[in-house]
């Protein structure tokens, strides 16, 4: 089994599992002050373009990134103002986001990267280096688990602790938490509530975009078509699975991580003397996220002003 | 008719123009070009040398065949309440299934045809009640579900095709072609588009008798408008949304046999869903309404094939369509399917 299961398989799910987490929890900081959020896919699609058009013209990654979050809160905000200014259905605006952003992005990578490829220039973008872990790299697990990361899969490791902190002890954490639960009441008791809901999906949008740079930025170098391929609703079910919690979240984002390292690492392989079809082992988040919806894992309750 | 109505119409085409006519120029066509591409794509007029009218009728009326049920799917649970983001997995599973009805030997040439079309109905439709069950009885929101089950779907089928039901004459990932006995005709000589077609338009008018002229239909709508109220008028709300998904599923699984019995044959790798997304916006363009929904689905179809016209004319990127669809999508829930506000929100 040995040769299954070790650190590098870990290490690999920490990577697949980075833009998962970034993209739950910015479905996390929407859905908690009430605002359904299903264009996390369209997101993230679109920033994985922006970031490797950003990075492709300047030769920086770091403009690429902030690209990135850009065009995601920009794709936020018109969540944000078609929800709360035009009050749109919460997910027909979502479907149309996502819609959006596959017409787009695909329209403005055939008029823009095609060319250039025809051209035969390359269209493969300067992504972030690996950082440089130094002497921990001696250290025991840790080190074998940094190696080769981007900072931000430090960062997204890191970020469901920090938001975890914050929702709990700061005031726009417990306001957040009035908001979810009874936007009526915590307007009357004076909380802005547009203000705060504004923020959250703002936010959302801003953590999915940084999840697409991630693919574009550190992971495939290289936009292509669809290429966020379904992981803004694996997200979304991360979220539903972690309960609405960011740690809740962010683990059950790097368990779908773990089946998709997995599933790279078997590629045909038999696993405990058992063949696993890879339709099979891609197709379990979404089956778990059914099951977790049937209940079998305790209740999955929504914040209660979820939609409104 | 209301004349806020109308403007609010007449506004909405504009901006749909606009970014028509923006997105032809970005694409570098000048927009006499443009739009004569996508007319001659749409309405197979003014003439072309290299589309004849009925290649261009062939298209749209092919196109509208599949939007027409997915689109009718969305809108017979969105009568009940519920939102079917699923009819992509319940095309697949349809489609997958009559597949696999079609290529059996030894079934009698009358009875073929319809077990296959209705083999692929039924399993669209189980698929879609397995997210009425979890929101009936668990509370499970049907959004997510049918997400989930579009995905699942996915993976499910392709696992199969590649599997187990793979045409053993080939190495390619896809069935073998249904028998001749389990295919639709075409409606003519000229025309290439099959009595699907005209099956699906049946389904619409049979629909809108249902929904507008018998009781069921009746309660079906006030569970949708509110079900608490049903309930107390003494509808059998549950039982009402678990029969709308029901028939949601059945109409995209019909969808997914008539392709497969139809156009394209057999299920490959690869087959298209994203006739089971242009449903919503078929739906709620049509505001639910299996009557209007026969004009917008004609009207996306049309959309389509023009676009995909100008793509194949001058190089144009064909998500144009796709782009329009969603600036659509957004104006019109904007601007008709606005929520009550809730006093204090």
């Amino acid at each position: 089994m040995g040769e299954v299961f070790d650190l590098q398989l870990i290490n690999t799910a920490m990577r697949q599992s980075t833009p998962l987490i970034l993209a739950a929890l910015g479905g996390l900081m929407s859905e908690r002050v009430g605002v359904v959020n299903i264009g996390l896919e369209g997101k993230i699609l679109m920033g994985a373009f922006a970031g490797a058009l950003g990075a492709l013209f300047t030769g920086s990654p770091w403009i690429g990134l902030v690209c990135a979050i850009l065009v995601g809160l920009t794709f936020a905000l018109i969540h944000a103002v078609a929800t709360q200014e035009l009050r749109t259905d919460h997910i027909v605006s979502g479907v149309a986001i996502n819609l959006l952003a596959l017409g787009l992005s695909t329209y403005l990578f055939r008029q823009i990267i095609v060319p250039l490829e025809e051209q035969g220039k390359s269209s493969v973008v300067q992504g972030f280096a690996p950082i440089r872990v130094g002497w921990l790299s001696e250290v025991p697990i840790l080190g074998a688990l940094l190696t080769d990361q981007t900072w931000l899969v430090v960062f997204a490791f890191l970020l469901p602790i920090a938001l975890w902190y914050l929702l709990r002890t700061t005031r726009w954490g417990l306001r957040v938490y009035a908001v979810g639960n009874d936007s009526v009441k915590s307007r009357t008791m004076g909380v802005p509530v547009k203000r705060l809901r504004y923020l959250g999906v703002l936010l959302s949008g801003a953590f999915a975009g940084m999840a697409g740079a991630f693919l574009t930025l550190a992971s495939a170098d290289q936009f292509r078509e669809n290429m966020s391929a379904g992981r803004g609703f694996i997200a979304l079910a991360a979220l539903i699975f972690g309960r609405w919690h960011p740690i809740g979240a962010a683990l059950a984002a790097f368990a779908f991580g773990f089946f998709e390292a997995l599933q790279m690492r078997l590629q045909g392989q038999p696993l405990f003397g058992v063949q696993l079809p890879t339709d099979l082992l891609l197709m379990l988040p979404y089956l778990l996220t059914v099951i977790a919806l049937m209940g079998f894992l305790g209740r999955m309750k929504p914040p209660s002003d979820l939609g409104n | 008719m209301d004349r806020k109505w109308l403007g609010q119409a007449v506004l909405g085409a504009l901006i749909v123009l606009g970014v028509l006519s923006l997105l032809i120029v970005l694409s570098g066509q000048p927009l006499s070009v443009g739009y004569v591409k996508i007319l001659q794509g749409a309405l197979g007029w003014p003439p072309s040398e290299t589309l004849t009218p009925l290649d261009a009728w062939d298209s749209v009326l092919h196109d509208m065949t599949l939007v027409l049920l997915t689109g009718l799917s969305v809108a017979v649970a969105l009568q009940a309440g519920l939102f079917n983001i699923g009819a992509a997995g319940q095309l697949l599973m349809g489609a997958m299934v009559a597949s696999w009805v079609g290529v059996q030997q030894g079934i009698p040439a009358p009875v073929h045809l319809p077990l296959t079309l209705g083999a692929g109905a039924l399993a669209g439709a189980l698929w879609g009640l397995i997210p009425a069950l979890l929101k009936v009885w668990r509370g499970a929101h049907e959004v997510i579900s049918t997400i989930m089950f579009n995905y699942i779907a996915l993976y499910l089928t392709h696992w199969l095709v590649i599997e187990y039901l793979k045409d053993p004459a080939g190495d390619a990932p896809q069935t073998a072609p249904v028998l001749e006995t389990a295919q639709l005709a075409p409606l003519g000589a000229f025309l290439s588009t099959t009595w699907g077609f005209v099956l699906a338009v049946a389904m619409a008018l049979g629909f809108w008798l249902v929904l507008y002229r018998t009781v069921w239909g009746y309660e079906l709508r006030a569970t949708g408008a509110n079900r608490d109220a049903a309930e107390a008028g003494g509808a059998p709300t549950r039982r009402r949304m678990m029969e709308s998904m029901l028939l949601a599923g059945a109409f995209a699984g019909l969808a997914g046999a008539i392709e497969v019995c139809g156009a394209s044959g057999r299920f490959f790798e690869g087959f298209p869903t994203d006739y089971g997304f242009d449903g919503i916006a078929v739906a709620l363009l049509g505001a639910n309404n299996p009557m209007l929904i026969l004009l917008s689905a004609w009207v996306m179809s049309a959309l389509r094939s023009g676009t995909y016209n100008l793509h194949s004319e001058t190089g144009a990127p064909k998500e144009i369509a796709v782009i329009v669809q969603a600036v659509l999508i957004l104006y019109v829930a904007a601007v008709y399917l606005r929520k009550q506000r809730v006093e204090g929100s």
